[in-house]
């Protein structure tokens, strides 16, 4: 067995002490084999004056350079021939751009065992039937989004009853129904089978409001579970702190906070963090996190704000192996938590970008809109 | 929000007052005339209350940020001495005193009576909080109905500017009504610009466009499109030393977002050694001047570190290394030495372009921004200057200002080479009965 399998086979999924000697090991591997199979990735190396055998010591993986997602969506990065990837998937293309990413076979074995223990923890397999409310894409040949296809996914945890998407697929393009949903929840509400819901946090909360505001407030049945990811995307102006969100989640559905999961991830970090009883998200084994000043690219000790670099051995058909994402974050003691899990936790402040700049320079709106600004 | 008839309405009243709106305007101008005395008056006593800081809390609550320094720095734009300078200026004396030409050359003669424009229609941009009002007061000074379609952005400073207005003064009330319609509301946008008489529009290429489109024939248009502005270096740069500071600074503070904010360096030679010596020698201060005035958004910075970081890495990819080994970084801050002569829009916040444009050279490269160009800032040696500002005004440019001043106001200046008030009036002539 190779070492990115042992350690996506490790017993804990949060040992992440154990695991940094195994860890870098799997880190050089990946980066020589990305060095040798990807001109690309190895123009980019030996530009920044960095070689796979730098990686001597655990520290060094700050050294190597990391990817900005918006390298992928430039750029197709493939370290593998095509018919060597069952699967690419891409990112939402928020403004237009995605990035894509393949997945080897060897590489979707690691995720598979990475999921089964990640959830299985949160102890959200279960042979008991539900209704699935999806507050995401319904699947279509043309949708090759990962946040579509993991939403799909995690509405294979238990056996499946009925689906419900919140976005339809209609004459080209993808319209949110909430009165469809909230039709479908009020039937599966009456059910015995639990209901789950999965998706963005955003149609969720949309949602719940919609109902608190006619005044419907429900029991689901037991066992019925929230589970949200894919961020608050282009509703970030909507978002909600965590504890307004649970409590109208208690109010509206009677669901406690302990029947609420969050998950986090990325197509170019495809990681399934997943939230512990306390709503944090450690870091599991097969990732690390760097926080880095947003002036000079070091690292930050923990608890500082900065850029968030995710780590990964996990894939080899395309050089993931560390990318900078665009958000801004903290990484946190472990301890700190309380809630038992030693691996430090991440916590997204928010992104990148500028904001409500103005502008009467000529041609300037266009760069601001393309950097995030709402000009 | 809502302004008409001096009161507030909310936004989904819009159709309903729609529905009057053309036989209200219909009405007012048949049988009211607004003076600029009177307008004077009202924005003196605004501006004098808000100098007073009667309206401090109520700017405090709208979340302005740095826009609410901008806001109170706009206050003396609102003085009686600074808006009859103005109009003195734009319009000179007596304007709407109507003329008379004799009869002569065996023509009758005439009466040259100035009246407002009509109505008009300012669909106002979003890049300076001030600005929706103020577009709005300069149609009021020429006696217009004025019809305005606030920014997206808009912070709501300019309904409580103008209601405020309306207040101390109710005869304007006729005059005045704001609407917040977003752009893409086509069916509206229309309606209210088939209103109008005049179109004024600010803002860049796509609102310029979009204005011509909505604009039914017979409408004026006015446009106030967006603009670049560069600083031009001649002569024995190196020792002055407070210009370049204060260049610096005008970089940096206006993050180079406004219309007069310098995009390019020029420097009067031919010589890329030149260029790169003042590339070295410059960034120190763009540095000191950063370190002062830092990016403190940290989302911002981050996003600036990263454009940085992604150039750097593309350049690996594409095999333009020459071109980053040209750039000259500091913190939060860089220099580009360019080998064309080009004006062309910076990266913006403190990240610009040094580029070569001999004195022989400025008028045929500027013509290419025809239509584009706005301010030079202007360091040169002393007796170089009136030959230099001269070439540059042939070249198209409007405003010829020392470095540090490049953003700065000044008395009765025109707007991109014109007066305002003299494109929202006409010229009635009425044939003289013997």
């Amino acid at each position: 067995m190779n070492t990115t399998s042992r350690l996506f086979r490790w017993k804990y999924p949060y040992d992440t002490a154990g695991t940094n000697a195994l860890f870098l090991r799997a880190v050089r591997e990946n980066c020589r084999y990305q060095y040798e199979h990807n001109a690309r990735y190895r123009a980019i190396l030996d530009g920044r004056g960095f070689s796979p055998a730098m990686l001597r010591t655990y520290e060094d993986i700050a050294k190597l350079p990391f990817l900005p997602t918006l390298v992928f969506k430039r750029h197709q990065m493939y370290s593998v021939p095509s018919w060597k990837m069952p699967v690419t998937a891409t990112s939402s293309g928020t403004g237009g751009q995605f990035s894509q990413i393949g997945f080897s076979c060897g590489d979707l074995l690691n995720g598979l065992h990475m999921v089964l223990k990640v959830v299985n923890r949160r102890k959200l397999f279960s042979a008991c039937p539900c209704n699935y409310v999806v507050f995401g894409y319904k699947p279509h040949k043309s949708n090759h989004t990962a946040v579509t296809k993991t939403a799909f996914g995690a509405t294979l945890f238990t056996p499946q009853l009925h689906r419900t998407y919140a976005l339809r697929y209609t004459d080209g393009k993808y319209i949110p129904d909430l009165e469809g949903v909230i039709r479908a929840i009020l039937q599966y509400a009456r059910s015995r089978f639990p209901l789950r819901f999965m998706g963005f946090p955003s149609y969720t909360y949309f949602t719940m409001r919609m109902l608190d505001e006619r005044g419907i407030y429900l029991r689901l049945p037991k066992g019925s579970k929230i589970m949200l990811g894919g961020g608050w995307k282009q509703f970030y102006r909507e978002a909600v702190d965590k504890a307004a969100f649970y409590a109208l989640a208690k109010k509206v559905f009677g669901l406690d906070d302990r029947n609420i999961v969050e998950f986090f991830g990325a197509v170019e970090h495809p990681i399934l963090y997943c939230d512990c009883p306390r709503h944090h998200f450690h870091v599991p084994v097969y990732s690390r996190v760097i926080i880095r000043d947003v002036n000079t690219l070091e690292p930050l000790p923990n608890g500082q704000i900065g850029l968030v670099n995710l780590i990964s051995p996990m894939v080899k058909a395309t050089p993931i192996l560390s990318v900078m994402t665009d958000d801004l974050g903290v990484l946190h003691d472990g301890a700190s938590c309380g809630c038992g899990i030693p691996s430090p936790y991440l916590e997204i402040i928010g992104r990148v970008g500028l904001k409500d700049i103005k502008t009467c320079a000529a041609g300037a709106a266009d760069i601001l809109k393309e950097a995030g600004a709402s000009v | 929000m809502i302004l008409a008839g001096g009161r507030i309405y909310p936004t989904d009243e819009q159709s309903h007052i729609l529905e009057t709106l053309e036989e209200t305007i219909c009405q007012t101008r048949m049988n009211e005339t607004l003076d600029t005395e009177t307008v004077i008056d009202a924005i003196d006593v605004l501006g004098r209350r808000v100098a007073a800081g009667e309206f401090d809390a109520l700017i405090g609550s709208l979340d302005l940020g740095k826009a609410a320094e901008e806001m109170l720095a706009s206050v003396k734009l609102l003085s009686r001495g600074y808006l009859e300078k103005k109009v003195v200026t734009e319009l000179g004396t007596q304007f709407f005193v109507p003329a008379h030409n004799e009869a002569a050359f065996g023509l009758p003669g005439i009466e040259i009576r100035p009246v407002p424009l009509g109505t008009l229609f300012h669909i106002a941009a979003g890049n300076l909080d001030f600005l929706p009002a103020y577009t709005g007061v300069e149609g009021l000074l020429t006696g217009n109905v004025n019809i305005l379609k606030l920014p997206q952005a808009d912070s709501g400073v300019t309904i409580l500017a103008l209601q405020k207005l309306v207040e101390i003064q109710p005869k304007l009330s006729p005059f005045i009504y704001v609407f917040d319609t977003p752009s893409d509301d086509l069916v509206t946008m229309k309606r209210l610009a088939a209103m109008a008489d005049g179109i004024v529009v600010w803002g860049g290429e796509a609102a310029v466009a979009a204005a011509r489109s909505l604009a039914p024939v017979g409408a004026k248009l006015i446009e106030w499109g967006h603009r670049l502005s560069f600083a031009y270096l001649s002569g024995d740069w190196q020792r002055k030393t407070d210009d370049l500071t204060a260049l610096a600074a005008h970089i940096v503070k206006t993050g180079q977002t406004l219309c007069s904010s310098c995009q390019v360096i020029y420097l009067d030679t031919e010589e890329m050694d030149e260029i790169r010596t003042f590339c070295n020698a410059f960034l120190p201060y763009l540095e000191a001047a950063r370190r002062k005035y830092p990016i403190n958004d940290i989302g911002a910075a981050a996003e600036m570190t990263l454009q940085r970081y992604s150039a750097e890495l593309e350049s690996y990819l594409t095999g333009k290394r020459q071109a980053e080994q040209n750039i000259y970084r500091g913190f939060q801050c860089s220099l580009t030495a360019c080998e064309d002569s080009e004006l062309a829009l910076s990266d913006l916040f403190g990240r610009l372009a040094v580029k070569r444009l001999p004195y022989d050279s400025i008028l045929p490269v500027l013509r290419r921004q025809k239509g584009c160009l706005q301010t030079a800032g202007l360091l040169c040696d002393e007796e170089d200057r009136a030959q230099l500002t001269d070439r540059l005004i042939r070249s198209g440019v409007n405003r010829v200002t020392s470095v540090g001043h490049m953003s700065a106001t000044f008395v009765g200046e025109s707007h991109d080479g014109e007066y305002p008030l003299r494109r929202y009036v006409r010229m009635a002539n009425v044939e003289e009965q013997i």
